[in-house]
């Protein structure tokens, strides 16, 4: 008995260090963005590493900040450049000046709350659609979604690069945001909250007369509200972390997001790993402050995705 | 109240994303035009701010030397350069575009910079979206030999016509000329890509008398002994054949076909012919030399770097842009601090073949004339404008492609560092072969073919792979 | 389905209402599936019988199966095929283990420790795939990357390895980092559907002798059975999205090692101007997908 409380305690005491090591081997990268970010170029390259920086520079982020530039942000009226006189979008409101990687974040952040918001809203609605009503068509639908739903994206890149091009789309932010919004998981996670909802609850709200969007809003949004929570947080990582439309779609400075121009960080100048790693950081913090400030609510969220899908 | 406040919010959010939408659907670039520094002060004034007031215009029209129609022109029109020395720095290239807008001030330029890995597929893809640039810098095997031949580019004859234009070296315009007989064009400069050493690394390993540092020549064998020589003196990695992608590869051919005086394509530019037992040895004598690395990680930009940071004693990717580049470290000398020598690739009949490199600019037909006309006043402005010319050659720290401009780097730092390029150098500069048809596949075909080599693949096997795949890309391009 | 028996004896007004307010209520993303989905995807079909490139004059040319044909003998493509099913069929499972593990380990584990373990594992994720990519192009550097510095310290390379440049590592070591950036999520899954399993059905196992592994597999692995499923699906589908990290770290190379269909397709079409024949390929991975999602389906439907 004693023999084997020990055996226990051993083995949970093994399995504790490998724990930590393995956290260590995760979380380093990160230091290593962090820490490379504010390195000199000869710590960067050394074949000795550092493992600490010796001597914080900020260099690197100066380097980083004093590349191109580009406004804050700018509004422009739609499709402005099919008449205006110069062929140039007519811009109503710009930004201040700013280095361009900070424009980066902003145009980063406003694709993956617009993303987050529209596949929120159009999945919570056609996921209820799909789960409680019958009409023509559905179980074809439904075996769309479920075949498309692991289709990688580069499937169609050569059409959609066309079709936004038709649609003079390409080169916005709404070409990368727009194909994130149809892509049909959302749908399946929202239908399979859905299928929860009551149907008598349903049957009541109609025989109070209540109309079809009324029994939506107060009654079948407040019941699969967690899952819009996981679904939202679902489609803003994904958007935020996606590259391949992104490197499809946009090429103009100004337009560029954060992963893009660290890529682009990274072609130009190789080897420069202590620029590299100051974009990375910058990347990196913003949503991994949001992260820590809300894990709870990220966790839970994560979470409730599992309950029901 | 609940229930109508929820009303609001949606009513809101509805609202804010149709607002949003409308704000940013533009489709076309809204970039802050690189000609505008005026505008970092007031960046709320975007709309239209090149039309600048007419008095200005007319100003401009009086200073302007002789090409006062131009004057007026107005138009927006996009550049994307690739980096070919200054010409990648946004610093430079406004200051180009500011005194371009003194003479013209209704055309405002707006600047992409492209890079060596990713450049083309970004350019590829604009096409396919439907917003090609409007000029795009670059070297015949992109321009002629590839969207040119794709039929996307401007015919630019006009500008060969100019009094300019006439004075370009024969090899140079045949370059810029498609098989049909347009010219899709225009050279700016031109320099003859090289080799480099690292002189302090050479000298410890004993090995500078292997090569003659007066003429920068030195033979196959002796560079083969020199390799063997500092590889002895401990320096693990003495060079590397790079070939993680086409960046630079223009390197990796010229060591492969002067090492035993070969070539790459035929004479007449029609199809590849590297297939030579010549090349072939060549290959198998680089995979077989200790220190000589096929590194599948690695291309041409960051073999530089390495060189650069005494990783290698050698590079394959050298010119004179790079010897003058003093970004890192004083011109000429590497980051901490050893001298490099730039040489002519080794060559087993003492005759090297240099690559050439010839930038200038092509112009992409997006089907508005307006455009077209004032991407050509843009070139010509650069190019053949007597008091610019030499500032925007200056740009490439390059060598003019017309043998009237003379003294460009005069009473410059680099000056000597030029002269000795175009003294040793630039005579050795061999036949611009990058336009055979298809060239855009064939090089990609070049460093996969590197790569299977470099994990051990046949030599013999693997150059005829290449040429059988080049040379159906290049039919096919037909 | 709207003919089911049931709904005879309702009236038609009725089932027209209410196939109109479905129809209303998928409208809005109907728009985008259909519209950037659906449509592309029937375009990509189309063009795959064609043969297509870019240029001014480029006129599609009509060759029907031909594109499919020369698939199968094109080495590069069957090579990246097997490299995107490898890439799966390795990192599904071994997400799945490792994360269970893992969770099985922390999820009893005190709230601030326990917050500390899931948020570590989770930080890959969040720090976002290219700023992953291009710190991990750093540290598998040959010339001064850290595992070339730590595995000679250790002693267990003896000489510098090319990670990315050698055929034999660089589909591993893509591998890796896919991993570490999948097991993020189904970690806090695991953990959160472990802390849910009923905790009166293991007191009650435990009296009856059961040992710990009994234990996990007749009564918490049935609990978790869904969040598994839900796991598979997601992992699926993040490892057959493996864009970045090859584009960047080895464009595909050495020698194609590390092709994926996905990046071969980009390649195709942006290298070699070939977009009948990329379309193709995307057309072959959309039937094996769809296959494959549809097993998967069936699968967690009869669970």
């Amino acid at each position: 008995m004693n023999s084997g409380v020990k055996r226990t305690s051993v083995y949970k005491i093994v399995t504790m260090i490998i724990l930590v090591i393995l956290a260590i081997l995760f979380a380093f990268p990160l230091y290593w963005i962090v820490t490379g970010a504010f390195k000199t170029a000869a710590s960067i390259n050394a074949t000795t590493p550092d493992w600490f920086p010796k001597e914080w520079v900020m260099d690197n982020f100066k380097k980083l900040f004093s590349r191109q530039t580009a406004p804050l942000w700018e509004l422009a009226v739609p499709f402005g450049s099919k008449f205006s006189a110069d062929g140039k979008p007519i811009v109503f409101f710009a930004g201040p000046v700013v280095p361009a990687a900070i424009r980066w974040l902003v145009n980063t952040v406003f694709m993956s709350v617009m993303a987050m918001v529209l596949t929120c809203i159009t999945a919570a609605m056609a996921g209820y659609a799909l789960a409680k009503k019958r009409f023509r068509g559905q179980q074809l639908l439904f075996t769309l979604i479920v075949c498309a739903m692991a289709l990688p994206k580069q499937v169609i890149l050569i059409p959609l690069l066309r079709e936004m091009s038709a649609l003079s789309l390409y080169n916005t932010i709404w070409a990368v945001i727009f194909p994130t919004v149809g892509w049909p998981f959302g749908v399946f996670l929202m239908k399979q909250f859905s299928e929860g909802v009551p149907g008598e609850m349903l049957e009541a709200a109609r025989i109070d007369g209540a109309g079809e969007a009324k029994t939506f809003i107060d009654i079948v949004l407040p019941m699969i509200k967690p899952g819009i929570g996981a679904l939202a947080i679902f489609t803003f990582i994904n958007s935020w972390n996606d590259y391949f439309m992104q490197l499809i779609m946009l090429n103009s400075t100004s337009k560029l997001t954060i992963s893009l121009g660290i890529a682009k960080l990274q072609a130009e100048n190789s080897t420069d790993f202590g620029l590299i790693m100051a974009g990375a950081s910058l990347a990196a913090i913003p949503i991994i402050a949001i992260f820590i400030a809300f894990q709870k609510y990220f966790t839970q969220g994560i979470a409730m995705g599992a309950v029901k899908g | 109240m609940k229930k109508m406040s929820k009303k609001f919010l949606a009513l809101g959010l509805s609202l804010i994303m149709v607002l949003s939408m409308a704000a940013c659907g533009n489709s076309s670039d809204s970039q802050q035009p690189a000609s505008q520094p005026a505008q970092e002060s007031e960046p709320a004034k975007e709309e239209t701010p090149e039309a600048a007031p007419s008095e200005d215009a007319s100003d401009a029209e009086a200073e302007s030397t002789g090409d006062a129609a131009g004057a007026d022109q107005n138009a927006s029109i996009t550049l994307w350069t690739y980096p070919i020395g200054n010409w990648g720095d946004s610093a430079t290239v406004d200051s180009l575009i500011a005194s371009f807008n003194q003479q013209y001030p209704g055309i405002s330029v707006t600047v992409e910079y492209l890079d060596y890995t990713n450049g083309d597929d970004q350019v590829n893809t604009a096409i396919e979206g439907g917003q090609a640039p409007d000029i795009v810098m670059e070297g015949p095997e992109r321009l002629v030999a590839n969207w040119g031949s794709r039929g996307l580019m401007v015919d630019l004859s006009d500008l060969f016509a100019t009094e300019a234009g006439g004075e370009i070296y024969d090899s140079v315009e045949s370059a810029c000329k498609s098989p049909d007989g347009k010219y899709y064009e225009y050279p700016l400069c031109m320099v003859a890509h090289c080799m480099a050493i690292n002189q302090t690394m050479f000298e410890a390993a004993d090995a500078m008398q292997y090569l003659d540092a007066e003429n920068h020549t030195w033979t196959t064998e002796n560079f083969l002994k020199a390799v063997q020589a500092v590889y002895d003196s401990g320096q693990e990695n003495v060079a590397a054949i790079y070939c993680s992608g086409q960046g630079g590869d223009q390197g990796t051919r010229a060591i492969i076909n002067n090492l035993y005086s070969s070539t790459f394509t035929n004479a007449e530019h029609t199809a590849y012919t590297a297939d030579t037992p010549e090349n072939i040895k060549a290959l198998e004598t680089l995979y077989a030399q200790d220190g000589i690395n096929f590194d599948a990680s690695i291309n041409g930009g960051e073999e530089i770097t390495l060189f650069r940071n005494g990783t290698l004693a050698m590079s394959f990717c050298w010119n004179a842009a790079q010897q003058t580049n003093a970004d890192n470290s004083a011109a000429g000398t590497t980051n901490n601090g050893d001298t490099i020598l730039p040489m002519l690739f080794p060559s087993d009949d003492g005759k090297t073949e240099l690559c050439g490199g010839i930038w200038g600019f092509g112009v992409f037909d997006n089907g508005d004339q307006a455009k077209i006309d004032a991407a050509k006043t843009f070139i010509d402005f650069i190019c053949n404008n007597p008091d610019q010319v030499k500032e925007s050659v200056k740009a490439s720290t390059y060598f003019p492609v017309r043998p009237t401009l003379t003294g460009i780097y005069d009473g410059m730092e680099i000056a000597d560092t030029m002269d000795v390029f175009s003294t040793y150098f630039m005579p050795s500069m061999g036949d611009y072969y990058q336009v055979v048809p298809g060239w855009a596949e064939a090089r990609t075909e070049w460093w996969n073919m590197l790569q299977r080599i470099g994990t051990g693949g046949d030599v013999a096997t693997e150059v005829s792979t290449f040429v059988t795949n080049a040379n159906t890309a290049a039919n096919a391009g037909n | 389905m709207a003919k089911s028996s049931n709904m005879t004896s309702r009236s038609k007004a009725l089932v027209r209402r209410e196939t109109r307010s479905a129809y209303l209520f998928l409208l809005p993303n109907m728009i985008f599936f259909i519209g950037f989905v659906i449509i592309p995807m029937i375009l990509c079909i189309y063009t795959s019988f064609f043969d297509s490139t870019m240029g001014k004059d480029a006129k599609d040319v009509f060759i029907g199966f031909q594109n499919y044909i020369e698939l199968w003998k094109d080495p590069i493509f069957v090579r990246s095929l097997k490299n995107t099913f490898v890439i799966v069929i390795v990192s599904v499972p071994v997400v799945c283990i490792f994360s269970l593990w893992v969770s099985a380990l922390i999820y009893k584990l005190k709230g601030p420790i326990l917050s500390t373990f899931r948020c570590v594992f989770y930080l890959p994720v969040v720090t976002g795939s290219v700023a992953v990519t291009v710190v991990w192009k750093w540290m598998f550097n040959n010339y001064y990357g850290i595992f070339n510095y730590v595995g000679k310290g250790l002693g267990l390379v003896d000489k510098n390895i090319n990670w990315l440049g050698d055929e034999k590592y660089a589909l591993w070591c893509i591998i890796l980092i896919l991993l570490t950036t999948s097991v993020g999520q189904p970690i806090v899954l695991y953990v959160s559907a472990l802390g849910n399993v009923d905790t009166s059905l293991v007191e009650a196992s435990e009296v009856d002798g059961a040992t710990n592994l009994q234990q996990f597999w007749k009564i918490k692995w049935p609990l978790i059975m869904p969040t598994t499923l839900y796991i598979l699906v997601i992992t699926t589908i993040n490892s057959f999205q493996c864009f970045a990290l090859i584009q960047l770290l080895t464009s595909g190379g050495p020698n194609h090692s590390t092709d994926t269909v996905m990046y071969y397709i980009y390649y195709t079409a942006f290298k070699l101007y070939r977009y009948g024949y990329g379309n193709a390929m995307g057309v072959v991975l959309a039937i094996f997908i769809a296959l494959l999602s549809a097993v998967q389906f069936k699968l967690a439907k009869e669970k």
